[in-house]
């Protein structure tokens, strides 16, 4: 037996295929660096909406386009600087030496009720200077959007007047504006829930008393029930009157104050005091200011109701319908997909017929979610809303109650699309508890529920709940089934309320996903929608990545516990 | 024997009768329970299958009642649209109106006759009777025509129920052609302001051809009266007997069928009457005369039938040689026993029913598909189908009237609809084509899954193409090659990607990067294949280095030093981008002159396809977030569990860390890995709101990466609410739900027993 000769030569050679252990490399960081840039352009971009930017006075060089402005000057924010498209350039600017002549900066100009849009592109080689002049108010208004503005004077009705330059007027202005939104809050009190109370009567009285009217003959009873609902119908109208009568009071006063104000192409207008929301001087803020007032943004934003076709305001609605439509389908995914695996792991014999199952339920987990969006329309909807329809509320039809999209529909939906993904989960969990514990029990004389009761299901009761939280995180993003089944861009009411029966299951209602769709897509400008898709979009996938961070946490957190914990 | 009384159970083993009721009734409640939620998720598939079953069903037709007609020489029949009050139009031009309800004595207005205008003065030599517009035209023998509108009006008396009501509004005789000599043909095309009148003439032992146009005078009472406008006389067009004639509404032209199986065709632009083609539609057969021409809804096809019983339909469309509208044979359906005797086209859709004596069938012209036919117990001398293509109507040669009941909720659904090449109306060729909607009542539907399917494909392959290999060198590299410290991180981070809802990858798609991708697409191509070079580059050198260098870089910390290089190269690939386009995609601007560097403008004219801002580039690249972090974690699982002791073996063998992973352990787990690249397919296959958001939505059946195009999911989304419910629209995308069920179905089970497979080889090791 003779040994191989040894190799010649003395340089260790390089472990083989190192090349590609890069190459393999450069796979996870390209995956890892996609997903922080994501996560970083929407932090950024979200949180931008609400910071509270300086407004610059923009001198040109020249008159080129004399729109949004007088002579060489215009006002406005300054949002960003690119290339202009090639399609759009003379053949001056594409031969130019200074490139500034083929950018273009984007600037939020404001003022819509002015100047019909409220951005602008203006050539970035003719801008000459850019100063930030200290007196500009930026209010945020019911209407039109935000203003950006020089303020001339407050007036009242009854001839109070002070001047822009008076050392009293910032404080009055604030102390009004304060005022007015109290005011809004009490009119809206008033027309919201007063006042909707009895409009939510008067529609059932009104749906009674066509009953009747149609009717050929009535039986005495039936003549002694609509006289009631006659006189009911007045008793509510007579409530009514001094409600409407207080809120129109309101109404007047929130007109009593007159801002007069200068924009920048010249021109001098006024609003009433009542139409500002909120305003501020853009470029006199310190940087903890604008930090205060930028949790004061968010929180409006968090807190508010939309206006002007979900443009401006808040998402309030959206986020609440989110929340409503989650928990009613943890509520119905819950019990049934415990049950399912429970079933599936404890009671059912583990032969072909489970294992065709367990197919079947892994295959559904990956049909598609507008698969089920489809089902949910034509099962739930039409089938089976129109039957409750025609056998509960007949006197409403042909206006359908359940028999249209509403948010037990799409919860419904929803619940059925992720009630795999909690049987998967569960039986799991179940799976991991140890058969010693089942046996020990069982021998110890409890019985088969007694022993799934008190050991199994406390036992595997976190991995049911990262089933859960996993299974809300996919429910509240998703927008494709929604849309068929009861998601609308705006919704008059919330689906919970002070009103009875307080939840209203037949309702549609707004959903986050879907407002960033509609708005997106749907708006009549998308420029003027973005930042509120952004600022949306951060708030879920905030709520999505947290639930689904808490569903890791605790997987992981389980992975170590059982693999100390088997015998 | 002692009567021994059992030792008593001691208490403490005695269950309590609660406990074990409890315990059968969980058992139970467990059961009933999750067989039915297994039992409410198969109730998925069925409900989407009974929603499509009625698509594949042909019509059913059934005898309904019968009633006598008084006898005449009938030559025409018509009805309102409950067939409650059908009129019979003798070929003297006196309508029967016979009232077919079961009212008792006062109300039922039994059997009445209405004479038109015209009738009374001359006698009638020509008819012709347009159900869909419900208008009559008469000649008559001495050169003059009326025109009648039957109006029906449903009125609602107190008696309740509903009367049809019926008056006729009709022109007073014109005068066509030359004075005195009898029209033998007339024709009659009306929409709106142009109406035009054709009629075929007996002169002097031959036949002459001419038009009228005709106008209304409008007056402050509403629409006056019909006058003529101007006559032509298009006699020169032909050269034989004109056998049949007929004007579309449209009133643009005259088609004439000669006695010798020519059909001519004179275009009429408003002025001017030009012969645009002469064409033959049964050239190749023995006897090439036509026995009969109608038009179908729509009125741009024809359906002609030869003598031996060939029934063909012929449509008008662009030819794109001669650039203008002309008939072209489109549809051949089977032959009759002989010449259609009877023919009757429908007011909703492109059925026609047609036969002769006892053989009656119905077809569905876009289709080429037989609805129903049948030998019927008598022969037919008229046939209607009911306005509201619910009911067909026989008059029979001994002067019953038959009513049969048609149910046939779907006429245009089939196999060949959905996934066949058809020609459809105005088109020159076959194609495969979805159009749902269009502008008016007589639009053709175009119901074909088949653009639906190659857009749904088009879309999985460009997102498999990004992702795929993304998610697959990820995966090795987590399981192989990196710390277990650090996994624990760069794990859940992938996983995250997973949870980013699609709305928000669409919005991001369409609004922000579309814009951003189209501006720059040499720099994105660039940037990609630089950074993908880079890595092979930077592997090669690294390889080569000196022991002392590679001992700086802990082995599992590759993917952190290669960040640097990355961001270099990509942010070079971008910033060269441009300088690209500059010297190869350059278009010249033929109005200016002007050289411009774009490459949105380059690649139409070098290819002839087109670019689109929002195309599938955009949506494949989108749809990697959401299928990279689910191959990548199914896989990263399955490289994952494979044994240790496989990998010690190898290494301990002296195998560099790259030849086990590649030698080893990913044969080894090929299975699974397997079964995640189907999961992930499964998932980009059922993606809506990306591809909503992303592309323009347009069907389209091929694969240019720089248009978009629509998918089965985004499908349903955009057309599903407004969708009637149960109608074919909403049936085919229940279809079309179906289709991408299966789709999913397959790939999901494919991957699912390989999972299990795979399961089964890992226990057999350990």
């Amino acid at each position: 037996m003779t040994n191989p000769p040894p190799t010649t030569s003395t340089r260790p050679q390089p472990p083989a295929g190192e090349t590609y252990v890069w190459v393999t490399g450069m796979g996870l960081t390209i995956g890892l660096v996609m997903i922080l840039f994501l996560l970083g352009l929407i932090l950024r971009n979200g949180i931008g909406v609400f910071w509270p930017r300086r407004v610059a006075e923009v001198t040109f060089r020249e008159e080129r386009d004399t729109r949004f402005r007088e002579g060489l000057r215009t006002l406005g924010v300054i949002l960003l600087e690119q290339d202009r498209d090639i399609r759009d350039l003379t053949p001056e600017q594409i031969e130019s030496p200074d490139p500034a002549d083929r950018r273009e900066k984007q600037l939020f100009i404001g003022n819509r009720d002015v100047y019909g849009q409220s951005f602008a592109f203006f050539n970035a080689g003719n801008i000459a200077a850019i100063d930030y002049p200290d007196n500009v108010i930026r209010a945020e208004r019911l209407e039109w959007g935000d203003a950006l503005l020089f303020p001339v004077r407050l007036h009242s009705r009854d001839g109070v007047e002070i001047l822009a330059d008076d050392p009293a007027f910032d404080g009055t202005l604030n102390r009004l504006v304060r005022e007015v939104g109290d005011r809004r809050r009490e009119i809206n009190r008033i027309e919201r829930f007063a006042i909707g109370r009895i409009n939510l009567q008067m529609r059932d009285l009104e749906l009674r008393e066509r009953f009747f009217a149609r009717q050929d003959a009535l039986t005495p009873e039936q003549e002694a029930e609509y006289a009631t609902v006659r006189q009911r119908m007045a008793e509510l109208q007579a409530e009514y009157d001094p409600l409407a009568a207080q809120a129109g009071v309101l109404r007047a006063r929130q007109m009593e104050y007159t801002l007069d104000y200068r924009v920048i192409s010249g021109e001098a207008r006024s609003m009433p005091v009542g139409h500002i929301v909120h305003y501020y001087y853009p470029n006199r803020l310190n940087t903890p200011a604008r930090v205060r007032l930028m949790a004061h943004h968010i929180w409006d934003f968090l807190s508010g109701y939309p206006r002007e076709a979900n443009t401006e305001g808040g998402i309030f609605p959206a986020i609440f319908g989110t929340f409503v439509m989650t928990l009613i389908m943890s509520i119905a995914v819950m019990p049934f997909g415990v049950m399912a695996a429970i079933y599936l792991r404890e009671y059912a014999r583990q032969g072909s017929l489970v294992r065709a199952v367990r197919i079947a339920i892994n295959n559904l987990a990956g049909v598609p979610s507008i698969v089920f969006g489809i089902f949910g329309l034509g099962f739930f909807v039409y089938l089976v809303g129109g039957t409750i329809d025609n056998l509960f509320f007949p006197q409403a039809l042909p206006t359908p109650t359940f028999g249209t999209g509403g948010i037990m529909w799409a919860s419904l939906t929803l619940a059925l699309m992720t009630v795999p993904v909690v049987i998967v989960a569960t039986e799991e969990a179940l799976a991991a508890v140890s058969r010693g514990v089942r046996e020990g029990s069982l021998a110890c004389g409890a019985s088969k529920w007694q022993t799934i009761q008190r050991l199994v299901l406390p036992a595997s009761a976190p991995g049911i709940l990262t089933g859960l939280v996993l299974a809300m995180a996919r429910g509240a993003g998703e927008v494709a089934p929604l849309m068929l089944v009861g998601v609308v861009a705006l919704a008059p009411n919330l689906p919970i309320d002070s009103m009875f029966p307080f939840i209203h299951l037949e309702r549609k209602f707004m959903h986050m996903g879907f407002h960033i769709y509609d708005l997106g897509f749907q708006s009549p400008d998308s420029e003027a929608a973005k930042p509120m898709v952004f600022a949306t979009t951060l708030v879920l996938i905030l709520l999505v990545v947290v639930l689904n961070l808490l569903a890791i946490m605790v997987r992981n957190h389980l992975r170590k516990k059982y693999a100390a914990d088997t015998f | 024997m002692t009567n021994r009384t059992p030792k008593p159970i001691p208490e403490r083993f005695i269950v309590k009768p609660a406990t074990l009721w409890f315990d059968r009734f969980m058992n139970h409640f467990i059961k009933v329970g999750g067989l039915s939620i297994i039992v409410a998720v198969s109730l998925i598939f069925v409900f989407i299958l009974i929603q499509i079953i009625p698509l594949f069903r042909g019509a059913r037709v059934a005898p309904d009642r019968t009633m006598p007609i008084p006898a005449d020489d009938y030559i025409a029949l018509g009805s309102d649209e409950w067939s409650e009050l059908p009129f019979f139009l003798t070929a003297d031009g006196a309508l029967r109106f016979v009232d077919t309800t079961d009212l008792p004595e006062p109300y039922h207005r039994g059997i009445f006759t209405r004479q038109a205008g015209i009738a009374q003065v001359a006698d009638v030599t020509a008819v012709e009777f347009n159900p869909y517009a419900s208008h009559l035209v008469l000649g008559s023998n001495d050169g003059r025509f009326s025109i009648v509108d039957v109006v029906y009006r449903a009125t609602h008396p107190p008696r309740g129920g509903r009367e049809v009501q019926v008056t006729l509004e009709e022109t007073p005789p014109l005068r066509i052609g030359r004075e005195g000599h009898p029209l033998r043909i007339v024709a009659y095309g009306d929409r709106g302001a142009r109406k035009l009148l054709a009629a075929a003439q007996w002169v002097d032992e031959r036949y002459e051809l001419h038009a009228a146009s005709l106008t209304q005078r409008q007056t402050l009472m509403g629409a006056g009266e019909l006058s003529v406008e101007q006559t032509f006389d298009l006699t020169e067009h032909i050269d034989r007997r004109p056998a049949f004639l007929l004007v579309p509404p449209d009133a643009d032209g005259v088609v004439i069928g000669q006695d010798d199986g020519v059909v001519r065709y004179v275009h009429f632009d408003g002025r001017r009457f030009t012969l645009r083609q002469i064409f033959e539609p049964f050239a190749d057969l023995d006897d090439p005369r036509i026995a009969s021409m109608h038009f179908l809804l729509g009125d741009v096809s024809l359906v002609f039938t030869a003598h031996n019983g060939a029934q063909r339909v012929f449509s008008l469309f662009r030819d794109p040689d001669k650039d203008m509208r002309i008939w072209g044979h489109t549809k051949t359906f089977p032959d009759l026993p002989g010449p259609a005797t009877f023919f009757s086209a429908a007011m909703r859709n492109k059925g026609f029913l047609t036969g002769r004596e006892r053989f009656a069938t119905l077809r569905y012209s876009t289709t080429e598909n037989i609805r129903w036919e049948q030998e019927l117990p008598f022969d037919v001398h008229l046939a209607e189908i009911g306005p509201r293509y619910n009911r067909l109507l026989f008059l029979d040669t001994e002067h019953q009237l038959h009513f049969y009941d048609l149910h046939d909720p779907h006429p245009q659904a089939g196999w060949r609809t959905y996934f066949g090449k058809i020609q459809y109306e105005g088109r020159a060729e076959a194609e495969y084509s979805w159009q749902s909607t269009g502008g008016r009542d007589d639009f053709e539907r175009k119901l074909s899954l088949v653009p639906l399917i190659i857009g749904t494909l088009k879309g999985t392959l460009y997102a498999m193409i990004f992702a795929l290999p993304i998610a697959l060198l990820a995966a090795i590299y987590t399981s192989q090659f990196l710390k277990p410290e650090i996994k624990r991180y760069v794990k859940p981070t992938m996983e995250i990607m997973a949870s980013l809802p699609s709305v928000v990858l669409g919005f991001l798609a369409a609004l922000w990067l579309a814009p951003i991708m189209s501006n720059a697409v040499p720099s994105v191509i660039l940037a990609t294949t630089f950074v993908i070079a880079s890595a092979f580059g930077v592997g090669f050198v690294w390889g080569r280095l000196p022991r002392r260098i590679r001992m700086r870089l802990k082995p599992g910390y590759e993917f952190i030093a290669f960040v640097p290089v990355m961001a270099l190269v990509a942010y070079l690939g971008w910033r060269l981008g441009p300088v690209v386009e500059n010297a190869f995609f350059v278009v010249t601007d033929p109005d200016t002159g002007l050289r411009i560097a774009d490459f949105r403008m380059w690649y139409p004219r070098a290819t002839g396809l087109s670019f689109e801002q929002r195309n599938a580039f955009v949506v494949g690249f989108v749809m990697g977030f959401a299928v990279i972090p689910i191959i990548y974690t199914i896989t990263e699982d399955a490289l994952s569990n494979v044994p240790d002791a496989f990998r010690s073996g190898s290494l301990a063998l002296g195998a560099s860390r790259w030849q086990t992973a590649v030698r080893i352990v990913l044969p080894t787990a090929s299975a699974g890995i397997f079964s995640a690249v189907m999961i992930g397919l499964g998932r980009a296959v059922g993606e809506t709101m990306i591809v909503v958001m992303a592309t323009g939505n347009t069907p389209v059946t091929h694969l240019n990466p720089f248009t978009g195009m629509r998918t089965l999911s985004a499908n349903i989304a955009v057309e599903l609410p407004e969708a009637p419910y149960l109608g074919t629209l909403y049936r085919t995308l229940f279809l079309g739900a179906m289709v991408l069920f299966l789709m999913t179905f397959v790939v999901n089970t494919l991957a699912e027993i390989m999972r299990q497979h795979l399961r089964e080889r890992y226990k057999a090791v350990e």
